[in-house]
């Protein structure tokens, strides 16, 4: 006689190997080790994009004839891919010996002094940027006239009595001083904001990861 | 773990393998972790247990497709169900093998009601009507009866 589902259901549980609970002790690993490895990937293809935006600055600013935006750009730019391969040697190097929790946070560690260096950089590097678009602007091409001087002059004809430094106009410069102190102050936040943009899903889930791990150390 | 048994019924009927099965063991209690000061005592523990179990299985199995670009809502095709001798009765290897090749709901379905759930219970946990489901496990174990006819003494 065939035996109803019922049964077989029934019959098969009562046996004693049918509800082995697996272990949970590398319950982390596996997540912890898909967190790390993503960001891997991810900063990899950030430091490609940095390297490629370096190239593609030389490659179109130059020709377009603003090579004292160009050429600084260019520098900024293998300063940043520099560093970020320090970092990613660094990445790489982290002890995969550990323990999920221990592996974590020496990520966790890892992420906060990118964090920071990022944050210090960014003071420097977005008032840069744009004291290097204005000179790229203001200078243009190599030889030939230099347009910002052309400019100022034509102000200073119909202006005769404006204060100048250096023949630069006196508010003209307070002026690029106080835009740069204003970039300066909002460069953390502005740097910050764009790791979060890139990074800030990835970082969230590692952050909930280790608070997760952290309470069951409890 | 209390209530283990529900969560490991409900992992084994939609991983494909041991490796899968652990996994998605692992994360249901995980879930179940997290979301413990969630339960807000207006169900049963087992029945809170038995959605958030489900709902995960449900989850980690849509992304499994996702990731083997197999998009079907319906059961597996039997050449990927593996995972076949997880129990040393036969029988209930051979049960399980069966429900697997059911769609994800009716699989959710029949489990439910092979641990003796109400009908109310039952739509409570998959979120249906109460009226539906005694027409709708009649065709499930039609189904599984043509498909275990033979195999199961």
């Amino acid at each position: 006689m065939e035996k109803s589902i019922e049964s077989i259901w029934k019959e098969g549980f009562l046996k004693n190997d049918a509800l082995i609970t697996p272990k949970l002790n590398n319950l982390y690993e596996q997540k912890s080790i898909d967190i790390v490895e993503k960001f891997k990937r991810m900063y990899k293809v950030n430091i490609i994009a940095l390297m490629a935006f370096a190239l593609l600055m030389l490659v179109i600013a130059l020709p377009s004839g603003m090579p004292y935006m160009a050429l600084p750009m260019f520098f900024l730019f293998c300063g940043i891919v520099t560093i970020a391969l320090k970092f990613k040697k660094k990445l790489e190097n982290l002890d995969k010996s550990q323990n999920s929790y221990e592996y974590l946070k020496s990520f966790d560690n890892w992420t906060k002094e990118m964090i920071q260096t990022n944050t210090s950089l960014s003071r420097f590097m977005y008032p840069y940027v744009f004291l290097v678009m204005i000179a790229g602007f203001w200078f243009g091409s190599f030889g030939g006239d230099v347009p910002g001087n052309t400019m100022i002059n034509e102000y200073l004809v119909n202006n005769p009595e404006t204060l100048t430094v250096f023949g630069v106009p006196l508010f003209g410069l307070i002026g690029l001083v106080f835009i740069l102190a204003v970039i300066s102050y909002f460069g953390a936040a502005i740097g910050n904001f764009d790791l979060n943009i890139v990074y800030g899903r990835i970082l969230d889930k590692m952050d909930g990861l280790l608070l997760d791990m952290e309470d069951l150390r409890k | 773990m209390p209530y283990a048994g529900i969560i490991i019924k409900i992992c084994r009927a939609y991983s494909n393998s041991q490796e899968d099965f652990e996994d998605y063991y692992q994360e249901v209690c995980l879930q179940i972790w997290r979301s413990r000061e969630k339960f807000k005592k207006q169900s049963e523990w087992s029945t809170w247990i038995y959605r958030l179990s489900l709902n995960v299985c449900l989850t980690l199995l849509k992304s499994e497709k996702r990731k083997q670009n197999y998009f079907s809502t319906e059961s597996l095709p039997n050449e990927l169900i593996e995972d076949c001798k997880s129990f040393s009765d036969e029988s209930l290897n051979e049960l399980y093998k069966a429900i697997k090749q059911l769609s994800e709901i009716d699989r959710a379905v029949i489990l439910l009601y092979l641990d003796d759930k109400s009908y109310a219970e039952m739509a409570e946990i998959i979120g249906t009507n109460p009226n539906n489901i005694g027409v709708r496990i009649k065709r499930i174990k039609q189904r599984l009866k043509k498909i275990l006819d033979g195999k199961i003494n």
